[in-house]
């Protein structure tokens, strides 16, 4: 039994942070009908950003208050990112066919990937131990310190985007333009200023996505956006891309499933598993989880 | 007619330009590491190191008289770009290839090299690398199965450990390292009680490692590379499992204490002497060179080891006084005199199997230095 709860807590907390980055993904779809490959990457860069800002600007303070502004910053720092990476690579496509704004995101991943190279370096950059290593050991099972932060702190930042989009004006303007951006405009809705806020939403929770990357597993590669990207696009799937709680959920589910497919069965197997339930799911109910049937806008 | 003409003329130049290239007077050395991905630390550090030697050779007029031009080709750490590399530097005419850093990477360009009639000197320790018949290739270390038996001996004899679990990727070197240690383990009477296999570079190793947990192991021996292991050790630490952590050869790089941070303390690594403890003349000369040039200490012993196996083929074709491949390799399989290499004597048996090799067990200390522990 404390095995199961052990791989429980193990799944929740990388499944958090699936989440994180599959909110990147299914916002912009939802509005946009797009689906955003550089994402991964911005994550990955994130916590590359937060590395430098740890060293450079908070001059290697390990405080609790560094720790949080590192967040705050990091996440400016990437939600001007995903802004220009709105402007530059997805506006100037909005018009033209589906396929060619696929091949400017994918060009887009290209080029943050090997912009990090670039600018850090090509080895593995290891992160500094900013959360004190703390354990609990609960009748065996055991929680660290960083679990439980990453835990909490992204089920509020998700109970917090939910709020937002269903309760506020704006979420509302965001829910209106995922509808029909036409009829958005025609009610005066400054569609641009929306997809610019879901490019910052989106690029900040990523930016919190990899900050966690590197705080809890600790080394960072400039090509490792790619995998995290893969799996938090999954996730985004599994929950019915363009579904917000869909995406936390597909995350969780996510996160927990590889756990228990490596716990139980063997982590060879692990991605083969992710993909067959994904196959599985996109057989038996393409929409995701959550997704509902919505009629292709001819 | 004009045409004909043309196309003749053009072919004429071609081969003018290729001859051309070939005559011109330098000896061609090519490094073939993973410069770039998970193992760039180790794979910069034989790039910088092979440029170093080169540079020191060159200032005393080179080798018989030729310069050495050193071309590089990152693989990543992956097959398919190694086998992309040995193409690349077959066609670009080296006569030697240093490297690479894993033994997948080795391994998928030998063939190529065979074929070509280049020298590769590599650090690759997986067992399966010699035993092609390449005549080409020599390795540098030391072969799987030695460490697999100190390392077993180490466990089961010297620190009487009731339980042991082994934990591996799927690389040629780490899959082959723990076979033989596990194999090696059970002739010596102890007791692995899981055979555990991770995907390199998944940083997430909880779900394995809470398995290992429910087995309640004295030990977890780790054949893998620094990038996993320091993670592995971390998350170890995270869980509550009390075992000792000893990691194989791979893990032999100051990385590994890093990505572990303060867990790091207390782990064992088992590999050859490091950079730092090597009581040789040449090496402390090569080693504070190469912190002059470079601003630091070589990441590991392998950059070191591949220099030596580049110094042996020098040897060979100076002590030839002929650039030929064969005979240099011929001379290398069956010296009489071992040469005096960097990371200690370096000479080959007939197999390109590389003589010798006396492992120790270093333990982390609190401030991230190695303290051997014990030594064979």
């Amino acid at each position: 039994m404390d095995i199961f709860l052990q791989q429980l807590a193990n799944g929740l907390t990388i499944g958090s942070i699936f989440a994180l980055v599959a909110l990147g993904y299914t916002m912009v779809y939802g509005v946009m009908k797009l689906i955003n490959f550089a994402h991964g990457d911005m994550v990955a860069a994130s916590a590359f950003v937060g590395l430098t800002i740890y060293t450079q600007v908070m001059g290697q303070a390990t405080s609790l208050f560094a720790v949080i502004a590192i967040f705050f910053l990091a996440a400016a720092v990437m939600a001007c990112v995903g802004i220009m990476l709105e402007r530059l690579a997805y506006r100037p496509l909005r018009e033209a066919p589906r396929l060619s704004a696929v091949v400017s995101a994918l060009g887009a991943s290209l080029m943050i990937q090997n912009g990090i190279m670039l600018i850090w370096g090509p080895q593995m950059r290891i992160f500094p131990e900013l959360i004190p290593q703390v354990y609990w050991d609960i009748n065996g099972v055991v929680i660290s310190l960083i679990q439980v932060i990453i835990l909490a702190l992204s089920v509020t930042l998700m109970i917090a985007l939910y709020l937002f989009v269903e309760k506020t004006r704006m979420g509302a303007a965001i829910r209106a333009s995922a509808i029909d951006q036409d009829a958005a405009r025609l009610m005066g809705i400054n569609v641009n200023k929306v997809i610019a806020l879901i490019f910052i939403i989106g690029s900040s929770l990523g930016a919190v996505g990899g900050l966690f990357i590197g705080l809890y597993y600790r080394g960072i590669t400039f090509n490792m956006g790619w995998q995290y990207g893969l799996y938090a696009f999954i996730a985004a799937i599994l929950g019915g891309i363009g579904n917000i709680p869909g995406a936390m959920l597909g995350g969780m589910m996510l996160g927990l499933f590889q756990a228990f497919i490596a716990g139980y069965v063997s982590s060879t197997w692990a991605d083969a598993f992710t993909f067959i339930l994904l196959i599985l799911i996109l057989i038996v109910r393409p929409t995701g989880l959550l997704g509902e049937r919505v009629a292709e806008k001819v | 007619m004009k045409r004909t003409f043309r196309n003749i003329l053009l072919t004429l130049c071609t081969i003018a330009l290729m001859a051309g290239l070939s005559w011109a007077d330098t000896l061609k050395v090519g490094v073939q590491a993973p410069i770039t991905g998970s193992y760039a630390n180790e794979g910069q550090g034989i790039e910088n190191g092979v440029r170093l030697i080169a540079a020191q050779i060159n200032a005393k007029g080179g080798v018989m008289g030729k310069k050495i031009e050193v071309i590089p080709c990152d693989d990543q750490g992956t097959a398919m770009a190694a086998a992309i590399c040995a193409k690349d530097l077959v066609n670009k005419g080296v006569s030697m290839v240093i490297g690479s850093y894993t033994s997948t990477c080795a391994e998928a360009a030998q063939k190529t090299y065979f074929n070509a009639g280049v020298l590769q000197t590599s650090d690759g320790t997986a067992d399966s690398l010699t035993e092609h018949g390449y005549w080409t290739f020599l390795r540098n270390s030391f072969p799987n199965s030695a460490e697999a038996f100190f390392a077993a001996n180490y466990m089961v004899n010297v620190k009487k450990y009731k339980s042991i679990a082994v934990v591996s990727d799927f690389s040629s070197y780490a899959a082959g390292l723990a076979e033989a240690t596990v194999a090696e383990i059970k002739k010596a009477g102890g007791n692995v009680v899981t055979y555990a296999k991770i995907k390199a570079d998944s940083q997430n190793f909880t779900p394995v490692l809470t398995n290992i947990k429910s087995k309640k192991p004295d030990v977890i021996f780790f054949a893998g590379y620094y990038s996993d292991g320091g993670q592995l050790r971390a998350q170890q630490k995270a869980l509550g499992i009390k075992a000792d952590f000893i990691g194989g050869d791979a893990n032999d790089n100051a990385d590994f204490a890093k990505l572990a941070g303060s867990s790091a303390k207390g782990a064992l690594i088992i590999n050859v002497p490091s950079p730092a403890a090597l009581p040789y003349e040449i090496a402390k000369t090569f080693i504070a060179d190469y912190q002059t040039t470079y601003g630091m200490m070589p990441p590991s012993i392998w950059g070191l080891m591949n220099i030596d196996g580049m110094r042996a083929i020098i040897h060979a074709m100076e002590h030839n006084q002929s650039f030929d491949t064969k005979k240099a390799a011929d001379y290398l399989h069956n010296m009489d005199k071992p040469l005096e290499g960097i990371t200690g004597s370096i000479s080959f048996a007939a197999d390109g199997n590389r003589k010798g090799g006396a492992y120790v067990v270093k333990e982390i200390q609190a401030d991230n230095s190695y303290k051997i522990i014990h030594a064979e």
